[in-house]
């Protein structure tokens, strides 16, 4: 009777101590016995697909090495995909439905900036953690929401790696051509404050439109400013023009780029002017081209998932943060809550990638965790090389 | 600095000329403007490349087959689109072309999109940069400037030497009196459609090397070849090439001189100084009536 009595009492005490833990882990949406549902959006069809379909991918390749590991804690890794197209509307449309109708746990995804903005304010408003993989804009993650952190690079970040890099390889008359349109206003304005704050002008401060087909009038005038590096705030199309036009001028500044011109395989056979990129160097956010033998698993991997894909830088966004992700659901124990993973991210420091440049560190005031630039050029005719990283403070 | 500026407006007037061109072909026979006329021509230039890169087809094969195909979706355009509005109001012809021209970009998002985002199309001529005196041009760049050179004379020819061309020209004037003599008033329309659609496909071959393709490109070339169509005269074919090539020279010297941020304003501030003097646009004749 007395030893009856006795586990009666340590049953009641053992359901004291884990209820609370058993109704949080119930009480946590998106989360099984055995499963943790997160959910993903960016662009799934378009042309946009590049910074949603195959960054999800990459996501899901590590998905699949955790699982086939135990899981986390036990618990399968289940990815949710919603397609935003790009679109605003679409973009909070799926965020609405993986938190309220799919229950996911957290969130990691965001491809186009503008579709991100457009829901940030829906996944703020949630408390639901979010890991922004691929949007750059600095809208998405400042000012700081406490329930937003990003892996992606931002423009203010690549604004100031840019400057730093002309600074560096010895430039002294440095000038800006940029893009004045929304995306372009994103990287100008903080690169401009970098000018002030390092004390340095630009010797000329140039503008293109998206759609340009001809370049000479900014070549001509950047020329006669006699710039050495040029700062290149464009997109694929008129930084082509712009570099095709100072190949025929036989005018060859450094040219600096940033993600948004982020193949420079591609970007070459669009100047198509033979040698004309040969001083051209641009921002990856990742330390690795696709062919190099260190993200040789990761090939393997994507190309047995997704057969007929080959692995691709957006691939690798994918992969750096998915394994941040993990890692901080880790950190967030056994019995996770959304609250638990929020703190959890915000603990990572210095956390090595198989991707990024440079250590993850996330902390309360900034949730813009990698700050290492990575530089790659091509040589005309040659492959893509790594040629350093820059990192931010 | 002079010389290069001037180069450069008429080589990217010659863009601009080229687009104009198809724009004022239908104007000229139906008296309504085509606002699917740069999505067309962006199909074409995608189409081109399907030919040329993706299959490996030698350019002037892939130039007919674009012009071609060009034809044939200008005339399905007309027949199934266009034939019962423009019987109806001005607005419903403008709101059908803008339906076409949604139409057409969404197509060639779904079918090329996933390629990449700005795709890259070789030049019919060699691509290193050539020195002609002390100007540096790219050779694809004269190319550009002979086709639409060539395109202009070959529908002036057309206009005044060949049946269908009077044909044309009659319905434009007085499509009632055209009907009257026994002119097919609707097959002149679609044959115009057509015909602008054709130029729009040997324009979109010639350019695709120095403009790139991507799915949003007709907007932007239609909106700059409207605004040479308007500033030559709506009406003339000489005109469109001189509105092409003045708004390119404009742009250049305002970008030049000024600058870059003045080379998108300048080139319009010039047009509505322009129709401020002459309404007709600088070689416009009166408007064709409707049928």
């Amino acid at each position: 009777m007395r030893q009856s009595q006795g586990l009666l009492r340590a049953a009641a005490l053992a359901g004291a101590l884990l209820a609370p833990a058993l109704a949080a882990a119930q009480s946590a949406p998106g989360v099984t016995a055995d499963t943790l549902r997160i959910g993903s959006f960016g662009a799934l069809t378009g042309p946009g697909y590049l910074y949603g379909r195959l960054v999800m991918n990459g996501v899901e390749a590590v998905f699949d090495q955790v699982n086939a590991r135990g899981g986390v804690h036990g618990r399968r890794l289940v990815l949710v995909r919603e397609d935003d197209r790009c679109e605003p509307g679409a973009a909070i449309a799926a965020t609405r439905k993986l938190i309220h109708q799919e229950q996911v746990f957290a969130l990691i995804g965001g491809g186009c900036s503008n579709a991100t903005i457009a829901a940030r304010a829906e996944i703020e408003q949630s408390g639901i953690p979010f890991l922004v993989f691929a949007s750059v804009h600095d809208g998405i993650t400042m000012p700081r929401a406490r329930n937003i952190f990003s892996t992606a690079l931002t423009s203010t970040i690549e604004s100031q790696a840019q400057l730093a890099y002309a600074l560096e390889q010895g430039a002294r008359r440095i000038a800006v051509v940029s893009m004045r349109d929304a995306w372009g206003r994103a990287r100008y304005q903080p690169l401009m404050e970098e000018f002030r704050r390092r004390g340095v002008s630009p010797v000329a401060d140039e503008e293109i439109t998206p759609d340009a087909n001809d370049a000479t009038p900014q070549v001509l005038r950047l020329r006669q400013a006699n710039a050495d590096a040029v700062i290149m705030l464009l997109y694929p199309k008129p930084g082509a023009v712009f570099l095709r036009d100072a190949a025929r001028f036989g005018y060859r500044p450094l040219a600096i780029g940033q993600s948004g011109i982020a193949d420079p395989a591609a970007f070459e056979e669009q100047v198509g002017v033979p040698g004309a990129t040969a001083r051209f160097v641009t921002i990856s956010m990742v330390r690795y081209t696709p062919d190099m033998p260190e993200v040789a698993p990761w090939r393997d991997a994507i190309q047995a998932k997704y057969p007929g894909d080959r692995l691709s830088v957006f691939n690798l966004f994918g992969v750096g943060a998915a394994q941040v992700l993990v890692e901080a659901l880790r950190r967030a124990g056994p019995e996770p809550t959304r609250e638990r993973l929020i703190e959890a991210l915000n603990g990572i420091r210095d956390f090595p990638t198989d991707a990024f440049g440079g250590g993850i560190t996330c902390t309360p005031e900034d949730g813009r965790c990698n700050k290492t630039v990575v530089w790659i050029q091509k040589e005309p005719g040659g492959p893509i090389r790594v040629i350093g990283t820059t990192t931010v403070r | 600095m002079l010389s290069y500026l001037l180069l450069s407006g008429l080589t990217t007037g010659s863009i601009y000329a080229l687009v104009a061109l198809g724009i004022v072909l239908v104007y000229k026979a139906t008296g309504t403007i085509n606002f699917a006329h740069g999505d067309q021509l962006m199909i074409a230039g995608f189409l081109a490349f399907t030919l040329h890169v993706l299959l490996g087809l030698p350019y002037l094969v892939a130039l007919a087959g674009a012009v071609a195909g060009s034809f044939a979706l200008g005339a399905v355009a007309a027949q199934v689109g266009f034939r019962a509005v423009l019987r109806t109001s001005l607005v419903n012809v403008v709101l059908a072309t803008l339906g076409l021209a949604f139409v057409l970009k969404g197509f060639a998002r779904l079918t090329w999109g996933g390629i990449s985002d700005y795709l890259s199309f070789p030049p019919l001529v060699r691509p290193e940069p050539i020195l002609i005196g002390d100007m540096v041009l790219l050779p694809q760049q004269l190319v550009v400037t002979a086709g639409a050179l060539a395109v202009m004379g070959l529908f002036a020819l057309f206009f005044r030497l060949t049946t269908i061309g009077k044909a044309m020209q009659a319905t434009a004037d007085n499509p009632r009196a055209a009907r009257l003599v026994g002119i097919r008033v609707e097959r002149i329309h679609l044959l115009a459609f057509a015909v602008g659609a054709a130029i729009a496909g040997a324009g979109a071959t010639l350019m695709a090397p120095l403009t790139l393709l991507y799915p949003d490109i007709g907007f932007m070339l239609f909106i700059k070849g409207f605004a040479a169509a308007v500033l030559g005269g709506l009406t003339s074919l000489p005109g469109a090439l001189v509105g092409g090539i003045a708004i390119g020279v404009v742009e250049a010297l305002a970008a030049g001189y000024i600058h870059s941020s003045f080379l998108e304003v300048s080139a319009f501030v010039a047009i509505m100084a322009t129709l401020v003097l002459r309404p007709r646009g600088l070689m416009g004749g009166p408007p064709p009536r409707r049928a």
